[in-house]
């Protein structure tokens, strides 16, 4: 296998004065940072013949904000707050994997109440995540409805995470050692209330949305990626199951208790925009069902097991610690050297690896094709750059 | 006359004979111009689901205050909804984009990050400490990320400063830049100070005191 290593200024260098066709003129064409379906500030340079997208070039670095290095100079309570701003969709997630890599490190076991709750907040906010991605996928395809469909929903689930946590994005819930606070009295009546709520809301999505025309006609046979393709890039989350591997660390090495509850993963077959779709929208009927089993049997005990102050160390050496979050695995890589502060703490995020999947993807197809492809995606570009 | 003798009954003045002369047109352009400001599509991170994802939705509806058209273009828009933080890179962009939008234009700041740097202040090598170094800001919204309903306090205040503002004598004189949603007695100027000092005593070395702080080995430096 070959690597090909060349910077942007060569490949503008070499395009240009070439042309592919007699009819047609290659061209470079930028894309962002500010786009409408970039979903933030990603910037693809875009190699074109005509309509046909020959490379696709992702720059980075509009919102590098520094997160690991400022992670150095904070003790690793502080730590865990800044991963809300990374991928904000799955904050409780991202605050889950570093207070599971620091609880591995330091040696601490916290009790079954924790990890129930823990549980059933990360299927709500996986739900959430997806409400909201199903909404903007409907939107970058021209359709304004599902956007307001998908923001309805999220604000019912927003109100009962809101009551517990206080917060409506960056929640900040999950603590090594525990959690911020324990769950409202009204938690769980509210969260059945809402899973009766949003059951029938599923079949409307897919009333809506999934049986339409235009979206199969944009999706289906749309950003094919191979299983072999998507495993080499280190895609993970509904992008690889997507493309028909059946991984997902909720199985395969559970953590939290989902071992204790029954749920479905469900694959694609094709690897195309579609199958990534129904993924996702299929993943949200396993994660109502994975809440409605936990709900009924949170065990009692305390939401914190062990106060931990600011000057906790951890033993030193290197600790890697990964999870599922809604796009994929996050994995966070802590390196000690006995002081209260880490030595280097990495992030191993999802959407950084699903992001080089677009070029494979979508090389040779239309640039139309490129939105609904990015869109299936469901890229967040502060959790690229950090 | 419909709405204009209805909302704006000081700017219409009766005259004998029973028509009615409008007489401070600046009220009436103002008026229009506060109800009808088009927000550029411009988030960068976290705040951009709340400020205009969630503002946009069905329950915080962002119509009702007339600012619901988002537009992609700068050259469409005339209100600059900053959401989320803005790092050098991405700096030189966003003078672009400012510059592109057309005349009268409005910024309002959302969120810690644009504000004043956020929870990125310190120790950071991109992060930009305030969009305000970049283009001028007209509302701040604090919160981290603010709730919607704050950045509709921030529209409204917007909408009042623009009511007040600028006048067609003297295009381009502002009100002074205001926070929305802060305790009386609390000005930008104090943040601001308090801000820089904090920065100067988290990035100012005494270098006799740290070399005081070293352990030199004793006898190999000391000249003797």
């Amino acid at each position: 296998m070959t690597v090909e290593v060349s910077s942007l200024k060569e490949l503008v260098e070499q395009a240009s004065g070439t042309s592919g066709s007699p009819d047609t003129q290659e061209y470079f064409v930028n894309m962002g940072p500010q786009h409408p379906s970039t979903h933030g500030v990603l910037r693809l340079v875009l190699k074109l013949d005509g309509e046909r997208v020959l490379r696709c070039i992702p720059v980075l670095g509009y919102i590098h904000r520094s997160i690991e290095k400022i992670s150095e100079h904070m003790n690793y309570m502080n730590c865990v707050h800044l991963t809300d701003r990374m991928d904000y969709l799955s904050s409780i997630m991202n605050n889950w994997a570093v207070a599971k890599a620091v609880e591995e490190a330091a040696g601490i076991e916290v009790n079954d109440r924790i990890q129930y709750i823990r549980t059933i907040f990360a299927e709500l906010e996986r739900i959430q995540s997806h409400q909201l991605w199903w909404g903007v996928l409907g939107m970058d395809l021209g359709a304004f409805t599902p956007f307001l469909y998908g923001i309805r929903d999220r604000e019912v689930l927003n109100d009962v995470m809101e009551e517990t946590i206080g917060a409506r994005l960056t929640m900040n819930y999950v603590l090594p050692g525990g959690l911020m606070a324990d769950i409202h009295p009204n938690f769980v009546n509210r969260v059945k209330e809402f899973i009766k709520y949003f059951r029938p809301k599923l079949d409307e999505y897919d009333d809506l949305l999934t049986g339409n025309v235009i979206i199969q006609e944009r999706l289906r046979n749309v950003g094919v990626l191979s299983a072999q393709t998507a495993v080499q890039y280190g895609a993970t989350g509904p992008v690889l199951r997507g493309s028909g591997v059946a991984f997902d660390l909720r199985k395969d090495h559970p953590y939290g208790v989902y071992d204790q509850a029954d749920f479905e993963v469900p694959v694609g077959t094709v690897g195309d925009s579609w199958d990534r779709y129904w993924v996702r929208v299929e993943e949200m009927r396993q994660s109502l069902r994975i809440v409605e089993q936990l709900l009924d049997n949170i065990p009692p005990g305390d939401y914190l097991v062990k106060k931990l102050n600011s000057k906790i160390k951890l033993p030193e050496g290197r600790y890697y610690s990964q999870l599922e979050t809604a796009r994929g695995i996050l994995g966070v890589f802590i390196t000690s050297d006995k002081k209260d502060e880490p030595y280097r703490l990495h992030y191993r995020s999802p959407n950084f690896n699903n992001l080089w999947c677009l070029e494979p993807m979508i090389k040779g197809d239309y640039i139309a094709s490129l939105i609904g492809a990015m869109s299936s995606l469901d890229l967040v570009i502060p959790d690229i750059d950090r | 006359m419909g709405i204009v003798t209805d909302k704006l009954p000081g700017a219409l003045e009766k005259v004998p004979g029973g028509n009615v002369l409008v007489t401070r047109f600046d009220e009436i352009i103002n008026w229009a111009r506060a109800n009808s400001l088009w927000p550029l599509t411009f988030g960068t991170s976290c705040c951009a689901i709340e400020m205009l994802m969630a503002t946009g939705g069905p329950r915080h509806d962002m119509a009702r205050f007339g600012a619901e058209v988002a537009r992609p273009s700068p050259r469409q828009a005339d209100l600059l909804i900053l959401a989320g933080t803005i790092v050098k890179r991405m700096a030189p962009r966003l003078r672009t984009l400012y510059e592109q939008m057309a005349e009268p234009r409005y910024v309002i700041a959302t969120g810690a990050c644009t504000i004043s740097g956020g929870p990125f202040i310190y120790h950071s090598y991109t992060t930009v400490r305030g969009a305000d170094e970049i283009i001028p800001v007209d509302v701040y919204v604090p919160g981290c990320p603010p709730r919607p309903e704050q950045l509709f306090h921030g529209l409204l205040t917007l909408q009042k400063m623009i009511k007040e503002g600028e006048t067609i004598r003297e295009p381009g004189v502002r009100r002074k830049p205001v926070i929305s949603a802060l305790p009386e007695g609390v000005t930008l100027e104090d943040i601001q100070g308090e801000m820089k000092e904090l920065l100067v005593k988290e990035n100012v070395v005494d270098v006799h005191q740290a070399v005081d702080k070293l352990k030199w080995p004793s006898g190999t430096n000391d000249g003797s």
